[in-house]
């Protein structure tokens, strides 16, 4: 009786509580969730993610907070989990002052109902609507990783059989300890071939804050000094590094890296690059490294620091773009050329805030419009050849070569403008000075085909990555590009 | 003669020149502007029929297209300068030759498969109005114009049948009509809103047959039932049986209690009524249907009575509509209540979930029918909300009637009947394709389709061969004579019965289509890279 009561006190200690503490240790074990396998450590981080907004929560350590949700015992840690509220009606609703940015769990889970009925009330289907689905989306998110089933655990379900295995929550099992984890997870690393250790290791790599600090780096460099080759090594530093970064995407997902914003963003970043440091070699001129290292590094910042519209998540594609060969040559193709388009932009735009700050003579001018011509021949080219790869795409996998598909149609708009820009500048409608201003806002077409799409339009085939904070970040640059334009010329004119 | 060399001469400086070429492209590149935002507010259908596939942006594409040829013939004799220059516009020029032909000759459509049923038929999104005529036997299909408004359409069948008018997108209003419907007791139609806090339901409903509403509705799981009004009146009443009496043919009713009718038990507790009418002992076990039993326990169809049991209505929320009256089973008070909707009166609180009931129309000896007008579609999150239904008016001796592509018209004099329909064009393949599995994976643990295959048997009856087995999944379509058949979506037949969406294609433009592509992108290169290169080496 004694050494019974010893042994439940031992069980009792090694069950739910302390397991936690212990998340080190089974930070790699594989978990199913969304729809895909991956590391402990990622669905926890992504968890975090998609309840809080945020990557990090002070003081908790993701792993553990996940690990504490999903054996419904985070009593001790609650006050620190709070859900972003945004929506102004929705503050409201919830009964928050217009000045709270998040609501604690706690209230979230008791107004879940009220505001599933909230929803249903909606005959619109407004921003408040889909605020209110958001907000609802995460409460029971929430609620269902406190059920132990979003921590799923590779487990023999049949005894007999050694070849019968599926995942299970992590609550069908009472007292399970960390040994004991491990021991069900190594049946999973035995039957099957995974790349849980490769993505935990990128995971925890943090591989594109380095890269940011590179490209700063080289920035600056390439800014103070006065020949090039140094800021030329960081830019082909700042390429490996990327690369590094894809290619561990690529190891994880098994495609291209290109299936969402977040990764297209990285490679027309590193595309950008790419393009401007082989140009360089022909035209040898600084600007063109360092419109590569500015544009790179936007990409960067974006990445980081817009997660709520870019998701660094890697996730199951949609049946339709699961065609490697196709998926790695159109999209590709599309992105690179958005990246050479974004070059021009990126020179035409310095070439504009030069202009503004100093005075640049006409012959300045025309080298200038050489320089961004070189880029946007290289864009429409690789554009050019995008689109009709996607048509080639689409009439071999829908049986269309060309449907007026929003994105379709959209891609084909930025080839037109560019055209008509290259066609203007043999007739005297589009002068240098012109051809300049029009580079720097043909960038809008291009984030147009890119993000408004999704973003604006909402609607077609191509249905990936949508979000809310997009329409605004495109109406931010939309706005700000154009007032760039227009102070740039103002001056130009009254110095004439 | 030399002036019209003069002016041959001045045109084709107008459509070659630069000028005109960045016109027509900055016009065109404008007009996809627009189809894109029309696309995302009213739908793919109606951007299609109003930019992409309409008579003014097929002459852009022409003018662009003079402007290319035009621009290249002024460009000749050759000068090697301009070799990439001219890849480029010929492969437009194929490019633009290859989609012509497409439009012209090509066939796309649709093939819904439905497991172990063959399948001939594909669909083409064209619309048609078929009319047929049983007397003659005979059937008619009239195309229906590809425009985004509404448009008079003045096609006849002898003097019998007229087309008016065609709406392309429409959505249905409620208007009223009046008649003169027996028994009288039945005839009357009313408009609701049901809301509490949370959920609004508006709901038209009438019980005479010729009438677009229908007589009951559910709303969670609470049931709504339309009544003849003059039942009100026994739903209320006291009953301690709760049996009440409906005769059709005097139009009248009384609860059992009323006349006197004893209520019977039978040995397994069963509740039993019989009563005389006329000579006719009637028989009714209410609680199992409300029409009366023969001796042998069979239903006796031809009778005019009815008995309805009460009972049945007061364990689930239901709800009876008189009109401008209701009643319902109140738990609480044991008992039927009865209300009343006027003046003073319009909303009334029922006993579930906050519920209201508002009274918007009621309207006797007139019966709802809903009629189309013309509406742009409405589309939120890609789907269409609104306006999606089409119609045609027909006028039928002297009289006006709309066909819609919801709801087939068959109009019957007694003589002969009239079925008008609004369908697809479809064309009958010579073989048969027969769906034997359709497998849908999913992505672990989630219910999203991972990717979609359709196991599918093709029998040619033209040649004496077996049927051929064939794996038709996304990326993988089957090509079959000069049709290609694709996995595009899927539905549900039944419970987990699946069945299979191909898309079909035949695309005689094709070839072109890629030799331009292919043009294009070389001569691209070429006049963008290769020119330059040239230009340098021989400099130096």
């Amino acid at each position: 009786m004694k050494y019974f009561a010893l042994i439940l006190l031992i069980l009792s200690f090694n069950s739910f509580g302390s397991i936690c503490d212990d998340h080190q240790d089974f930070e790699k074990i594989a978990v199913l969730n969304k729809g895909r396998v991956k590391p402990y450590f990622v669905a926890a981080k992504e968890f975090t993610k998609a309840i809080t907004s945020k990557s990090k929560i002070s003081n908790i350590d993701t792993n553990k907070l996940f690990c504490l949700v999903s054996m419904n015992d985070y009593e001790s840690i609650k006050a620190q989990i709070n859900i972003k509220v945004e929506h102004f009606e929705l503050k409201k609703f919830l009964g928050l002052a217009d000045s709270d940015l998040f609501i604690n769990i706690e209230q979230a889970l008791e107004k879940k109902e009220l505001v599933r009925s909230e929803i249903m009330g909606q005959k619109e289907n407004n921003s408040y609507k889909k605020a209110l689905n958001k907000f609802w989306f995460k409460a029971n998110t929430f609620e269902k990783a406190t059920k132990g089933e979003l921590w799923t655990v590779y487990q023999k379900s049949d005894k007999q059989s050694e070849q019968k295995y599926t995942w299970q929550p992590i609550s069908n099992f009472k007292e399970i300890s960390t040994p004991q984890l491990l021991e069900e997870n190594s049946y999973f690393k035995k039957n099957n071939e995974n790349t849980i250790d490769i993505e935990t290791t990128y995971a925890k790599s943090n591989i594109f804050t380095y890269a940011m600090l590179i490209a700063l780096i080289a920035i600056i460099l390439t800014v103070m000094r006065k020949s090039a080759s140094i800021g030329f090594a960081a830019g082909w530093i700042l390429i490996i590094t990327e690369a590094i970064g894809m290619t561990f995407r690529v190891l994880i997902s098994g495609r291209a890296p290109i299936t969402n914003m977040y990764e297209t963003v990285l490679f027309s970043g590193f595309g950008a690059l790419f393009i401007a440091l082989i140009i360089y070699i022909f035209k040898r001129d600084k600007l063109f490294i360092l419109g590569g290292l500015g544009y790179n590094i936007l990409c960067l910042f974006m990445m980081r620091f817009a997660d709520g519209m870019l998701s660094e998540s890697i996730s199951p594609l949609v049946p339709v773009l699961r065609d490697n060969f196709w998926l790695s040559t159109h999209v590709t193709t599309i992105i690179l050329s958005y990246a050479a388009l974004a070059l021009s932009w990126m020179l035409a735009n310095m070439t504009l805030i030069k202009g503004r700050f100093g005075t640049l003579s006409s012959k300045d001018l025309r080298y200038y419009e050489d320089l961004i011509y070189t880029a946007i021949k290289v864009g429409i080219v690789l554009l050019a050849a995008g689109i009709i790869l996607g048509g080639v795409w689409a009439d071999y996998s829908w049986g269309r070569f060309w449907g007026w598909d929003p994105k379709e149609t959209w891609s084909l708009i930025v080839l037109l403008f560019y055209m008509a820009i290259l066609h203007g500048k043999s007739t005297p409608w589009v002068n240098t000075r012109r051809f300049i201003n029009l580079s720097a806002a043909g960038f809008m077409t291009v984030m147009m085909a890119w993000f408004g799409v999704n973003y604006i339009l909402a609607t077609g085939l191509h249905s990936y990555g949508f979000s809310e904070g997009g329409a605004i970040f495109l109406g931010v640059f939309f706005i700000s590009q154009i007032v760039l334009i227009i102070l740039a010329n103002i001056k130009v004119k009254t110095r004439a | 003669m030399q002036s019209l060399f003069k002016s041959l001469r001045k045109i084709e400086r107008t459509f070659g020149s630069m000028k005109f070429a960045v016109t027509i492209i900055t016009i065109f590149m404008f007009a996809l502007i627009y189809g894109t935002f029309m696309e995302s507010y009213h739908g793919a259908e109606f951007a299609n029929r109003l930019v992409y596939k309409s008579l003014w942006f097929m002459g852009l594409q022409l003018l662009m297209f003079c402007s290319i040829i035009v621009a290249t013939y002024l460009r000749f004799p050759l000068k090697k300068r301009l070799y990439g220059f001219y890849t480029i516009h010929s492969g437009l020029i194929i490019l633009f030759i290859g989609s012509f032909v497409t439009y012209i000759n090509g066939i796309d459509g649709s093939l819904e498969l439905i497991p172990n049923t063959p399948a001939r038929k594909i669909v083409i999104d064209k619309d048609f109005l078929k009319v047929s005529i049983q007397s003659e036997n005979k059937s008619i299909k009239f195309p229906l114009p590809f425009g985004a408004f509404g448009t008079k359409l003045d096609g006849k069948y002898k003097n019998l049948i007229k087309l008016k008018e065609f709406l392309p997108s429409a959505k249905l209003i409620t208007k009223w009509e009046k008649t003169d419907f027996i028994p009288e007791a039945i005839d009357h139609g009313s408009i609701y809103t049901i809301f509490n806090d949370n959920v609004s339901q508006e709901f038209t409903m009438s019980l005479n047959p010729s009438s677009d509403f229908k007589s009951s509705t559910r709303l969670g799981p609470l049931t709504i039932s339309y009544m003849p009004h003059n039942l009100y009146e026994c739903f209320t009443a006291e009953s301690k049986s709760g049996f009440i009496i409906w005769d059709t043919a005097a139009n009248n009713c009384y609860t059992a209690e009323q006349k006197n009718i004893p209520v019977i038990k039978t040995s397994k507790d069963n509740e039993f009524i019989a009563f005389k009418n006329g000579n006719e002992i009637l028989k009714f076990f209410p609680n199992f249907s409300p029409l009366p039993v023969n001796d042998d326990l069979t239903k006796k169809m031809d009778s005019s009575f009815r008995v309805f049991s009460r009972k049945l209505f007061q364990d689930k929320p239901n709800l009876f509509l008189f009109g401008d009256k209701f009643a319902f089973y109140k738990k609480r008070k044991k008992r039927w209540i009865g209300k009343k909707f006027s003046e003073k009166e319009k909303i009334h609180k029922l006993p579930w979930m906050g519920f209201k009931l508002r009274l918007l129309e009621h309207r006797d000896r007139m019966v709802p029918y809903q009629t189309p007008i013309y509406s742009r579609p409405i589309q939120d999150s890609g789907k269409i909300v609104d306006g999606d239904v089409k119609a045609v008016k027909v006028e039928v001796k002297g009289k006006e009637y709309w066909v819609r592509s919801d709801a087939p018209l068959a109009l019957n004099n007694g003589k002969t009947e009239i079925r008008f329909q609004l369908t697809k064009d479809d064309i009958k393949l010579p073989y048969q394709i027969t769906l034997k599995r359709f497998k849908m994976d999913t992505n672990p643990g989630t219910n999203d389709p991972a990717s979609y295959e359709s196991f599918v048997d093709l029998l040619d009856g033209r040649n004496n061969s077996p049927a051929t087995e064939h794996h038709v999944f996304m990326n993988n379509p089957l090509k079959y004579d000069e049709f290609t058949f694709y996995q595009a979506s899927y539905f549900q037949v039944g419970p987990n019965v699946w069945g299979s969406a191909f898309s079909v294609n035949y695309d005689p433009g094709r070839p072109l289509k890629y030799a331009g592509s292919l043009l294009l992108v070389l001569g691209a290169i070429w006049h963008y890279f290769l020119r330059r290169k040239k230009k340098k080496t021989t400099k130096v």
